[in-house]
């Protein structure tokens, strides 16, 4: 028998097989649901953006127009005091594709001088936490999860199926190799689930524009996504040719399933808790309550020299030559003092977080699946760096504020309509 | 039927493979129990040297004046429960901290999932993971196999020449499948009992043991349906598919979905809104009228009369904090509405997502199993109220102390930490009947098509 007949053979079978056509209907609904979910958490997020860019759009106009009516120009201090700053991170164009960590972070962030990036307004959104725990049927989690049990419905009767009605021979004499026949009938569905989620992940690109802008990741998705299936379909493979009987051979693959799917990933999951117990950041909170009292309490001279290890440059500036601070710059030199204790706070957890990453990357060469899924959260934009980044910017706009806004106070600035466009460019102010 | 299921038993136990699963599933749950508990006692002394930590910043500090202390505030630390070790619920994605101070309440930081890359979509190996995922899919194919390798061998006809009726021997099979999965439920029971000897109270041992059968109810549930589709369906590949499609339904799929369209039915607030509306309400007044101003010129007015005098000066305490007292409880007014409001919200969900147990034995057996191990949704709202209430008793506290003056460091001192009093579980039994409901109407409703099936179908 022709081997491409055999593919023919299989293609027919499929069509024929109430069940299995069932079951691959049932995840073509799951796959479009999952996209529909993506693209409504994603709609959602850019609506709260575009709302809280609403909101700080009209505040910079009023700004702007109080510009108009002004003969003097106002002082820096205080023009930057109504810059309504805020941090934001817009989801991917490929975000429907896969929320990953997206549920455990917040998205948008208002900027204050008393701001750090482990504020409570950096936790998720608001939802239902045993909702979180179950988690989104995503994309990714398809792909990932149920894909596997998918191609197990699909092809744990190969072979075994004729092995249990003992008529394995009677193929062995019609196709001359087991192996291959067996290597085709497998291929099929192997290609037909490659080919249907290589066309989930295209036409969402499409639908998204981002065909070209993200060609990159999407070419690195289809690769990532292409060669994991090829993983477990290698397995499987290797499972009906060394099984008999397709009980044994649906059991066996629902071990292995279990065994990348649920039990490595939860055993590296809990020995990285016990390795790396969840903290309390007692630095972080230390920084943020009894360091921040203590600076409260400080002289003003104090306040003065502790502000110069923060900005040393800002010995050059003009009210510098008193060698004291003007009570009116107190409370910004008392932000941005806090603002550098609770850098050095924050950078200790995120070093302890870095280890624990480190530790689950360790674990990539036996725990595939944590891999894959943290491959593919990152061309996404939704995994724990794209956060920890996103932390980086939201702190970057905060030093930059508080340089303004001392740096600017201390040389006794005066704030045009153009010095306050360019202070509005600076703190990342978008007005699109 | 006794000698039935003894044979059954027999069979069972001279079958290598599965000789060598039960003895590795005992194993695993073994370890598991036990890595649960040190990781979860590891947990403990972290938070416990956390809250000590604070503790003696709060007694060193120098306390200004008591209003002062009131923004220096506190922090309230979500405990880990002693059944934390068996199923950790929701507390992976929840903070575990709260920061306690005047004018505002706050929610839960720092929560694990988001200190850290994603390891597990399906939580840790803790004995739940085992218990809800792993254990069940082993009887699954268990069941399946023993009534119809019994089948397809022809042993199932000579048993009823021997005598037998169908419905002894599926029973006999349901019967000795269900006992291995209690088996390796004592197994965990058992451990949690021997490590937590010195924890172990009334209200814990009562936990266990609705744990323990809730999850029994479910194992024979899961290994009827196994049996009764095997029985029905005269395919066994059809009745393996159906069978793992049902399970991932069931676990997997229905889940994840019925959590999402719940929250389409009930959505929340996002966090801008909530928090502009409660902005607004603080600054505005809670019907909208009453300015802050005017409120406190009506207080000045109030305290004035009540202590006779006419002036500020002349009053015999300090109205600061007075006025702080009535800010803060105004706050409170503003904080019962939206937080109340959401809360309730959540709990609506929660419910709506129970009545989800009718189509999915495996919801009401997770809500059953966090909620016995107190780490469900409700447990940590108990939490957040009592947290609350702890805050709000201790900011009066303070503005009480500025109002009547006189304190000293005796009196920061004497301030009590907040302690989080873990529900009795009676209390809150009313929260999941729905779920026990369901998980009893689901194991008779199957045990009834599996009797009246066993008697319909001819084994020709």
């Amino acid at each position: 028998m022709r081997f491409s007949n055999v593919f023919l053979f299989e293609f027919n079978h499929f069509k024929r097989s109430r069940s299995k056509l069932i079951t691959y209907l049932i995840f073509l609904f799951a796959c479009i649901y999952s996209i529909y979910s993506g693209f409504d958490l994603q709609h959602k997020q850019f609506n709260t953006i575009d709302n809280i860019q609403l909101d700080q759009k009209k505040q910079v106009m009023q700004v702007s127009n109080f510009f108009l009516n002004l003969s003097i120009e106002p002082d820096a201090i205080d023009i930057l005091g109504y810059i309504p700053t805020y941090g934001i991170k817009k989801p991917s164009p490929l975000f429907p594709l896969g929320i990953g960590q997206a549920e455990q972070y917040g998205y948008y962030k208002k900027i204050t001088t008393w701001s750090s990036t482990y504020d409570n307004d950096m936790v998720e959104e608001l939802a239902n936490p045993e909702r979180l725990v179950n988690g989104n049927i995503d994309f990714s989690f398809l792909v990932i999860f149920l894909l596997p049990i998918l191609l197990i419905i699909f092809t744990y009767n190969i072979r075994g199926y004729e092995q249990d009605a003992r008529f394995e021979k009677l193929i062995a004499i019609q196709c001359g190799s087991i192996r291959k026949w067996v290597f085709i009938r497998f291929l099929f569905y192997l290609l037909l689930l490659i080919l249907t989620v290589i066309g989930f992940v295209i036409a969402v690109s499409i639908m998204n524009n981002a065909i070209i802008d993200y060609m990159g990741e999407i070419s690195s998705l289809i690769l990532l996504l292409s060669s994991y299936i090829v993983f477990f379909g290698l397995i499987f493979y290797l499972i009906i040719l060394k099984s008999h009987g397709s009980s044994t051979i649906a059991f066996k693959m629902m071990s292995v399933w279990l065994l990348f799917c649920i039990i490595i990933p939860g055993s590296v999951h809990q020995i990285a808790s016990m390795v790396y117990p969840v903290h309390y950041m007692t630095d972080y909170l230390d920084a943020n309550r009894k360091e921040t009292y203590e600076v409260f309490d400080l002289p003003n001279d104090s306040l003065y020299f502790k502000l110069l290890d923060v900005y040393p440059d800002l010995e050059q500036t003009q009210y510098a030559q008193n060698n004291s601070i003007n009570q009116k710059f107190v409370r910004n030199a008392i932000s941005a003092i806090v603002n550098d204790m609770n850098k050095r706070a924050i950078s200790k957890i995120e070093d302890k977080n870095e280890e624990k990453n480190q530790f689950v990357r360790a674990s990539y060469w036996f725990n595939p699946v944590s891999f894959i899924q943290n491959k593919w959260n990152s061309y996404i934009s939704t995994d724990y760096y794209a956060y920890r980044d996103y932390r980086i910017e939201i702190q970057a706009i905060l030093d930059k504020k508080l340089e303004l806004l001392n740096f600017e106070a201390w040389n006794d600035k005066t704030v045009s309509k153009l010095t306050y466009e360019t202070y509005l460019k600076d703190l990342k102010v978008s007005l699109d | 039927m006794k000698y039935l299921l003894i044979n059954q038993w027999k069979g069972l136990f001279r079958n290598r493979l599965f000789m060598i699963l039960f003895s590795v599933f005992t194993i695993t749950l073994l370890l598991t129990t036990y890595l649960g508990i040190i990781q979860n006692e590891t947990q403990i002394a972290a938070q416990q040297e956390a809250q000590e930590h604070i503790r003696e910043q709060w007694d060193e500090m120098n306390h200004g004046n008591p209003h002062q202390s009131a923004h220096f505030g506190s922090y309230a630390f979500k405990p880990s429960t002693v059944l934390n070790s068996i199923d950790e619920g929701i507390n992976s994605v929840t903070g575990n901290v709260i920061r306690l101070e005047g004018h505002r309440q706050n929610d839960v930081m720092f929560s694990e999932a988001s200190q850290s890359l994603l390891v597990s979509k399906f939580g840790k190996l803790k004995p739940s993971l085992l218990l809800q995922f792993i254990i069940p899919l082993f009887l699954i194919f268990l069941s399946f196999s023993s009534y119809t390798q019994e089948r397809d061998t022809g042993r199932l006809k000579l048993l009823i020449i021997q005598g037998a009726s169908l419905k002894q021997v599926i029973f006999s099979k349901i019967i000795s499948i269900w006992l291995i999965g209690l088996f390796l439920l004592l197994v965990t029971t058992l451990i949690q009992l021997v490590f937590n000897m010195n924890q172990l109270d009334v209200d814990t041992f009562l936990r266990l043991i609705l744990l323990l059968l809730s999850y029994s109810i479910y194992y024979l549930v899961l290994i009827n349906i196994t049996i009764l589709l095997s029985l029905l369906l005269r395919s066994s590949t059809a009745a393996l598919s159906l069978t793992i499609v049902i399970w991932v339904l069931w676990v997997v799929f229905l889940p994840k979905m019925i959590g999402n369209t719940v929250e389409k039915i009930e959505p929340l607030p996002t966090r801008v809104a909530f928090q502009k509306q409660m902005d607004i309400d603080r600054s505005q007044g809670i019907d909208g009228h009453n300015p802050s101003d005017q409120r406190q010129e009506e207080l000045l007015k109030k305290t004035l009369t009540q202590y006779g005098v006419d002036s500020i000066e002349e009053l015999p305490v300090n109205f600061r904090g007075i006025l702080m007292q009535a800010d803060e409880e105004y706050g409170n007014s503003v904080w019962d509405k939206h937080f109340g409001s959401l809360y309730l919200q959540l709990q609506k969900q929660k419910n709506i997502y129970q009545l989800s147990g009718i189509i999915n034995p495996f919801a009401s057996l997770q809500s059953l199993s966090m909620g016995t191990a107190g780490t469900d949704m409700f447990h940590h709202l108990s939490f957040l109220s009592q947290a609350e209430s702890y805050r709000r008793e201790l900011i009066k506290e303070l503005n009480y102390k500025w109002r009547d003056g006189n304190w000293d460091k005796a009196f920061f001192k004497s301030i009590k930490d907040f302690e989080y009093k873990l529900p009795n579980f009676l209390e809150f039994a009313n929260k999941y009947l729905l779920d026990t409901l369901f998980l009893l109407l689901w194991s008779c409703m199957l045990l009834f098509l599996t009797k009246y099936s066993s008697e319909k179908t001819s084994i020709t």
